[in-house]
């Protein structure tokens, strides 16, 4: 019995976990290069609507990722345009971007879908790998997940080998820390923050997707319940290092994951209480992390060529 | 034949004309030197070359072919370096990964960096620790490896940017030796300095630039240095004294004090006596490691040193800017270590800042504003503010010191650097009670009649019976101004001579390191 619920407790913290994995890492990167993208959150619920209803006019849920991560790339594009071409304000654009994405999706959803709609949407069915369910305790929840939970993990490796490894990665550090030296490295420091942004996009898209498609198969009103703000956290929280990133990631679905846990135990913990601590945990990791951890210089910073 | 060749060339900013028809060649294997003095239009003709800047007006070619960058990445394709003032490299990040900025590969290949590093140590000395982080080297190495980054891709044309105003005296005679390696296999070196002594034991020719506009152009052999310097200031050095000859450095004239300068009034108690002073920074690296120092009542103390060995933080800690680890400092019997700035002014301090223009003044608010910052209340009648009064005060004090703005009501940032800086040392000496003044770097970016003014304020100071500490990176000003060097090294002072005993050599030794003998 208490074998049974720990795996669904290690599956569901896996599962929740997912969609911020996908928005952190792109966000580490787009942070890297010295642009925070408060409008994370922004884009992956217009992600998970559009994925949501373009999987349920095609029947295709892969033809709803791909919609979802359209529709958070060309939100990142704009917000590249505004705070890389415009050095306009990162927090204010963000904050901006949030407000519309959910006052839309909210608007449109109840227009096409109706109030209140359950509707259930095609989405993916789980995998089962049947060497990875050997592993004892954990192996279960691991083997039985969506591809695109997979692909999260696989998006991290990928984040680690383009920063450590390559001369893009090279290119977003050196434009996150110094755009000045950058710049007069050769280096495009516009080019840089636009790839980085529109990296975020594209992850959080995925991100977004993921919790339509792949996890609840179903569009509800802000369904991201701040996941995005969460991601933001989790870089915070990870030093802007892939696998601490990823590590933090893990604790914010897991912490989650507790609310279907604790009353299976039946233990005596107000629900309320559980919903609140992720949020919770993300207040502390910021209080006691930020500052301490050092951050890209320039984050937040336009940058404008002078003399 | 020419490599780089401009004609017409034109650059404004705003109203001001920072580049006035500049047409100028540089040679193929030569050393040119550009010459002038703060905002002659030094640096904006590099930055014009370099793609920083795109010109008004002229034309620009580079072996033979129209050169109009659009920006760095296009200078650089074409074959043109530039080391500029302040050090364009990644701090945090080691000297392999700073080689390897912006080099065309996608995936990075930290061996063939490595590779090439080991060739250019041997064709020119330029030796590095490629895993160092840049972050923990000194100043001299930080320009080695940017000049490492210059030569990586076998430029045609290196622009250095006054590469000397942070060496030390050793590292500068390397450097230009270098640049003459360089020359000789057939690049071509643009140095950009205001210091004479390096002109003419380096350069091939000299171009000297006065208010954005070219003087002459002279080949260095058998030049005459004195016209060069008249060229430069636009005056005779013998009517400006040694002053002058010591701002820019004439080679193999030691600065001696000007005629009817008393000397130092035979220094009287000690003001200020700091004893032990340990500051870390917030990372745990000892700043200042135990230094002991005594400034006596008319005497001036100044500080050599190479930047970085603690003399911004002993500006910061004596301004009440950073709280010392340990030690004390005690101003006039008073133990004002640790104090607010309010403290230590009520405790008779005077303080001129390193950076005038984060610390020293307002900007946006007007000069008379900025003249009486501490003094508020001085004009307060009811709770109210007495302009009228405030204004015929700052009238008066920018009259005593000889602050150039049209009205007392006129931005800070109107003014120029100079009358900036003028308009401090008023603020600072009106100060009442006064008996200590620190005055660090307090000449950077100003021109040669400012210079002056601030050095005869300081002197007149001094024998109006004020201790004197004075940190400066300009050894030339140290020798002509103090009664007495300290020099500091990794936070500890190695050596003290008095004046009449100054030689930039035994300056120049202990300033590495070496204690005096």
């Amino acid at each position: 019995m208490i074998d049974e619920q720990m795996a669904v407790f290690i599956g569901s913290g896996l599962r929740l976990a997912v969609p911020i994995i996908f928005a952190a890492t792109g966000e580490m990167l787009s942070e890297r290069a010295g642009v925070l993208n408060l409008s994370l959150d922004g884009m992956m619920l217009m992600s998970a609507f559009t994925a949501a209803l373009a999987s349920w006019a095609t029947g295709s849920p892969l033809i709803g990722v791909a919609a979802g991560v359209l529709v958070a790339t060309a939100l990142a594009a704009v917000q590249a345009v505004l705070s890389v071409t415009l050095r306009a304000n990162q927090l204010v654009v963000g904050i901006g971007f949030n407000i519309l994405a959910l006052g839309s999706t909210t608007f449109l959803y109840r227009e096409i879908f109706g109030p209140l709609s359950r509707d259930p949407i095609p989405g993916f069915a789980q995998l089962n790998l049947p060497w990875l369910a050997h592993i004892p305790v954990i192996g279960p929840a691991l083997a039985n997940q969506t591809g695109l939970a997979y692909v999260s993990i696989l998006m991290v490796v990928v984040t680690w080998l383009i920063l450590k490894y390559t001369s893009f990665g090279l290119a977003v550090r050196a434009v996150g820390e110094d755009p000045r030296a950058a710049d007069k490295a050769g280096i495009s420091v516009a080019k840089t923050r636009y790839l980085g942004v529109l990296y975020a996009g594209i992850l959080a898209g995925l991100g977004g997707a993921f919790m339509s498609v792949a996890d609840s198969n179903t569009f509800t009103e802000n369904m991201t319940k701040g996941a995005g703000y969460l991601a933001i956290t989790a870089v915070i929280f990870g030093g802007w290092n892939p696998w601490y990133t990823l590590a933090a990631c893990l604790l914010f679905g897991f912490a989650t994951a507790l609310q279907f846990l604790v009353p299976a135990l039946q233990l005596d913990v107000p629900v309320a209480l559980l919903l609140l601590l992720p949020y919770l945990l993300a207040l502390v990791a910021i209080a006691g992390f930020v500052g301490k951890s050092r951050q890209p210089s320039a984050l937040t910073i336009p940058f404008e060529r002078g003399g | 034949m020419a490599v780089l060749e401009l004609s017409g060339l034109t650059k404004r900013f705003g109203a001001f004309t920072a580049l006035d028809d500049i047409s100028l060649q540089i040679e193929r294997g030569e050393v040119h030197c550009l010459l002038g003095e703060n905002g002659a239009g030094k640096s904006t003709l590099c930055n014009l070359v370099f793609g920083v800047h795109r010109p008004d007006a002229g034309t620009m070619t580079l072996g033979g072919e129209p050169f109009h960058p659009r920006g760095p990445a296009e200078a650089l394709q074409r074959g043109v370096v530039m080391v500029h003032q302040h050090f364009s490299l990644v701090p945090n990040m080691s000297v392999a990964e700073n080689l390897m900025l912006g080099r065309a590969s996608a995936v990075l290949k930290p061996q063939d960096i490595i590779v090439r590093m080991e060739q250019l140590a041997a064709e020119y000395g330029l030796e590095i620790d490629p895993e160092a982080r840049i972050e923990d080297l000194s100043v001299g190495e930080r320009q080695r490896v940017e000049i490492i980054k210059c030569l990586l891709g076998d430029p045609q044309l290196l622009v250095l940017d006054e590469p000397t105003a942070v060496l030390q005296p050793d590292e500068i005679d390397a450097l230009l030796a270098i640049c003459r390696q360089v020359a000789l296999r057939g690049k071509s070196v643009i140095l950009v300095t205001h210091k004479l002594g390096e002109i003419s034991r380096v350069a091939d020719r000299t171009t000297v630039l006065r208010q954005g506009r070219i003087i002459e152009t002279v080949a260095m052999e058998g030049a005459d240095i004195r016209s060069l310097v008249r060229s430069m200031v636009g005056r005779d050095v013998q009517s400006a004294g040694s002053v002058l000859a010591a701002a820019v450095d004439i080679e193999g004239k030691t600065p001696v004090k000007p005629s009817g300068d008393a000397g130092p009034a035979s220094p009287g108690e000690a003001v200020l006596e700091i004893s032990d002073l340990v500051y870390r920074d917030p990372h745990g690296v000892p700043r200042l490691d135990g230094l002991s120092l005594t400034v006596g009542t008319g005497e001036i103390v100044g500080i050599a040193g190479v930047e970085g060995n603690g003399q911004t933080e002993l500006g910061l800690i004596l301004a009440g800017l950073a709280a010392p680890s340990a030690g004390a400092i005690v101003v006039g019997g008073t133990s004002v270590g640790g104090c607010s700035p309010q403290e230590i002014t009520d405790a008779g301090v005077g303080i001129v800042p390193e950076d005038r223009h984060a610390v020293a003044c307002i900007k946006e608010l007007s000069v008379a504003e900025n003249l009486f910052l501490g003094a508020i209340g001085k004009f307060s009648r009811f709770g109210l503010l007495d302009k009228s009064a405030r204004r015929k005060a700052a009238e008066a004090m920018m009259r005593d010191f000889d602050v150039r703005a049209s009205s007392p009501d006129v931005s800070m940032a109107s003014l120029s650097g100079g009358n900036q800086q003028k308009a401090v040392l008023a603020r600072e000496l009106s100060l009442d009670p006064l008996v200590f003044l620190l005055a660090a770097q307090p000449t950077r970016g100003l021109d040669v009649g400012a210079i002056e003014a601030v050095y005869n304020r300081i002197r007149a100071a001094r024998d109006d019976g004020l201790g004197v500490l004075l940190i400066s990176s300009e050894l030339e000003e140290l020798m002509a101004v103090s009664d007495r060097i300290a020099v500091i090294y990794r936070g500890k002072l190695v050596g003290e001579l008095a004046a009449g005993s100054f030689s930039r050599e035994a300056i120049g030794a202990m300033m590495s390191g070496h204690a005096h003998v």
